[in-house]
């Protein structure tokens, strides 16, 4: 064969893909070249519009592995910031030296806490450091960023910042934080941020007069939201005093009023691009390093970039609330509910956070969709020094629904209902009143039972 | 011995902000083709909602989700929203999203009467046109009338508008007002098989039924149930961070945090409960987060249905499973039910 008809079997190879084709995964790479004609799927052509399976407007990009994230895209003179994190729980922080780090080649700036104009942020409560200065509440603070040629050269420049701790009393369990002579994580302030209560009907009297009352603890869990992506921003300080930051964030607009916050910057000075993002689950809701990524930006007249590595992501960002459960529940023979009580402790970690919102969500969902005339909900949300809960999926909603489902199926069981004919017996209709005294439309719960029910095949027995 | 257990678990979820205001702007400018461009302040994250966004502005314009660009996220060009959180893109940035397709809408309507010689209130929009209500045969076609409102009238067709769902604050005393505009409803159904002699939980079947309002999207619907479902299962039996005595996070990484991985996640059964609620877009509500929210508990009343052991503490891990089963002593045996063959 000539060389002629080896590139021409060659071509024959790496004729333009057309279709689902391109999703294919060559064995070897084709070059990029994409139709010019692009398939569109019909369902995205249709009118009406609503209802339609229109495939993603973004799901192309991915499937091609063409979708920039942040850590795709990169800036002529870009440099790359790491975060010292501190390590310790509860500390007094008595000196930072940088000078180590500073006389790194390679290494273009320093920043601590001191130089952040208003180091303080968060949705609620401003209690959150966007660098720790005189004080660490969890270990996963950060105490010093460092903004270099190479990531690498970052790390090592961490390494040289000096930072000496005077250690502090810490709490870490919730109902010890509870008590008056508990170690304060924010002192003066009490441990316990905020609390919700919820009361309608008598509940002693209703509880005295039920057939049965059943009581239960439940506890959760702290979990992360691990999102593939992890929080990755951009900054880049023009000349002309203007910040443009490239960020992970769900919420732009709550970003670029921290941003102007904490930098005291005018809001038309900020400009915020929220990149398509690799999994948010309420864990990108509030800013994180991007103050410190513009204050390095400003520093060096370069680009800078910081991208979180996963063991940050778990640490220094928001979590999940554990939430102490304990259930108190009154029914009659048959299994209608007369009276509740709850009293929800959430684990607040460092920072308020989202915690406002996660408690009065747990405490206003915490009966469940039942319809309870005598009902009190005490919610208590507390600080500990580990790392910060905040908004993830649900709000409470998840760790209260395993709490009263699990209440559910125990009082079931005691009085030998079946759990979904309980359900039903209780559950919301059209027109109920909620826990808060509000008449709810489009209730459809015991309409999904049944559905759930139908499908699963519940009512035709065991296997 | 393997032992089978069914658990079931409804919920209830709220959409948007628990009484704070949470609004959302739009704009929708459409070309003079008849195609359209939406301008968002909210960003992708995952979860498809600028398609959906598209679709609501698609309809109220009487065109298709292709025909509309979606340009989002980018405070410098797009109006303020609060943002993909609480559940609240479809619902809340979808009602600004149609009340601006609405008023780009009624531009088009205003020229196409003066064109079609009737009064704009007898017009409608549908497949791509602008017709007479009941006399579909009188038609322009959008791209027509938006060329003729720019070009000829000097009045391009841009419409925005913002949307906040209405609240009223809680008594703070007991609790009563209303923290939320609407909600909506689920149930979960899970089929686990439990190793009595391990502890260990294998989830074979979740069957879902979830209330959304109408589905703008029944496919991503399904998309987020499945993912809601997939996360569910981590935080039933896997998932947690444990942190040493000094309160330092001892399993910061995926070696040791145990994600589930597709080799965990089951069969996913999905249905769309029919409802719809007149406040929101077309009769839609939401379903992000709510797909996550029944799927342990409904996990965990199957484990009790299996092998008699109430775990009250999440997650539900082979060894807290086991150390249960031990602690109750005999061997399970529930409502007659028989065990699995391995």
């Amino acid at each position: 064969m000539s060389g002629k008809q080896k590139v021409q079997e060659r071509e024959k190879t790496i004729a333009p893909p057309v279709g689902v084709e391109m999703l294919r995964v060559p064995a070897v790479v084709r070059p990029a070249a994409y139709p010019i004609e692009t398939l569109v799927p019909e369902a995205r052509q249709q009118t009406p519009a609503v209802g339609q399976r229109a495939s993603r407007v973004d799901g192309r990009l991915h499937g091609l592995g063409q979708t920039r994230y942040i850590d795709d895209l990169a800036f002529p003179g870009m440099l790359h910031a790491r975060i010292k994190r501190a390590g310790i729980a509860a500390a007094r922080i008595v000196r930072i030296d940088t000078h180590g780090a500073e006389a790194m080649p390679g290494v273009m700036a320093v920043l601590t806490g001191a130089e952040i104009p208003v180091n303080s942020f968060g949705p609620s409560l401003q209690d959150q450091p966007v660098l720790a200065h005189e004080r660490v509440f969890h270990a996963g603070d950060g105490v010093a960023a460092v903004a270099a040629v190479t990531e690498q050269i970052a790390v090592e420049a961490l390494e040289k910042i000096v930072v000496e701790y005077e250690p502090l009393p810490a709490v870490f369990d919730p109902l010890e934080a509870l008590k008056e002579d508990s170690p304060k994580v924010h002192p003066p302030h009490g441990n316990v941020y905020t609390t919700k209560v919820i009361a309608k009907g008598d509940v002693e009297a209703a509880l005295a007069a039920s057939h049965r009352v059943f009581e239960g603890r439940f506890r959760t869990q702290m979990v992360e939201h691990v999102s593939l992506e992890p929080h990755a921003a951009i900054a880049d300080w023009d000349a002309n005093g203007r910040v443009t930051i490239w960020s992970t964030l769900g919420r732009i607009t709550l970003a670029r009023g921290d941003v102007a916050r904490t930098l005291k910057l005018a809001m038309n000075r900020i400009r915020m691009v929220g990149t398509i993002v690799g999994g948010n689950f309420g864990g990108k809701n509030e800013i994180t390093q991007e103050p410190v990524l513009a204050l390095l930006s400003r520093k060096t007249g370069r680009p800078v970039k910081g991208v979180y590595t996963r063991g940050e992501e778990f640490t220094s960002t928001t979590t999940r609330h554990p939430i102490i459960m304990d259930y108190k529940t009154g029914v009659t023979r048959e299994g209608k509910i007369l009276a509740r009580k709850v009293r929800l402790v959430l684990d607040g970690g460092a920072y308020c956070s989202w915690s406002e919102t996660t408690l009065g969500k747990a405490a206003i969902l915490s009966p469940g969709p039942y319809n309870i005339e005598n009902l009190r909900v005490e919610a208590y949300v507390v600080y500990t020094n580990k790392t910060m809960t905040g908004a993830m999926r649900g709000f409470g909603a998840p760790q209260v629904c395993f709490a009263y489902e699990s209440h559910m199926d125990d009082i079931a069981a005691a009085l030998k209902i079946d759990p979904l004919e309980i359900r039903l017996l209780n559950a919301f209709g059209e027109g109920s009143v909620s826990p808060t005294g509000q008449v709810l439309q489009s209730v459809v719960v015991k309409e999904s039972l049944l559905q759930a029910a139908e499908r699963f095949g519940w009512r035709e027995g065991r296997p | 011995m393997k032992r089978r257990g069914r658990g079931i678990a409804c919920m209830w979820y709220p959409i948007g902000f628990t009484v704070s205001a949470n609004p959302s702007a739009a704009v929708v400018k459409v070309n003079e083709d008849g195609t359209a461009m939406l301008l968002t302040g909210t960003v992708e994250t995952g979860q498809g909602s600028l398609t959906v966004l598209g679709q609501i502005a698609a309809e109220e314009l009487g065109i298709a989700a292709d025909d509309v660009h979606v340009v989002s996220g980018d405070t410098d060009a797009t109006p303020m929203d609060t943002g993909a959180i609480a559940s609240r893109t479809t619902y809340v940035t979808g009602n600004a999203v149609r009340l601006a397709a609405e008023k780009a809408k009624s531009v088009l309507f205003e020229v196409g009467a003066s064109m079609l010689g009737v009064r704009s209130e007898q017009l409608e929009a549908r497949d791509r046109k602008i017709q007479v209500k009941n006399f579909p045969q009188r038609n322009l076609g959008i791209g027509e009338v938006a060329y003729h409102a720019q070009v000829v009238k000097g009045q391009p067709p841009i419409g925005s508008a913002t949307w906040n769902p209405p609240t009223v604050p809680m008594d703070p005393e007991t609790g009563q007002g209303k923290p939320f505009n609407t909600y909506v409803y689920a149930t979960q159904i899970a089929e686990v098989d439990v190793d009595d002699e391990t502890g260990e939980v294998e989830v074979l079947r979740i069957v879902a039924a979830h209330d959304c309002g109408t589905a703008i999207n029944p496919m991503l619907v399904e998309g987020q149930v499945e993912g809601g479902v997939a996360m569910g299962i981590g935080f039933a039996l896997q998932e947690e961070m444990l942190f040493d005595v000094a309160g330092r996070h001892v399993n910061p990484s995926l070696t040791n945090y145990i994600m589930p991985t597709s080799l965990d996640v089951p069969e996913i059964e999905v249905d769309i409960v029919p409802s719809y609620d007149p406040t929101g877009p077309f009769g839609a509500k939401g379903v992000g987060e709510p797909t996550s929210v029944p799927t342990a508990a409904a996990i965990l009343n199957a484990i009790h249905d299996a092998v008699g052991v109430r775990i009250a503490s999440l997650p539900a891990t082979a060894e807290k499973v086991l150390a249960a089963i031990k602690a109750k002593g005999d061997r399970p045996r529930i409502g007659g039910q028989v065990p699995v063959p391995r």
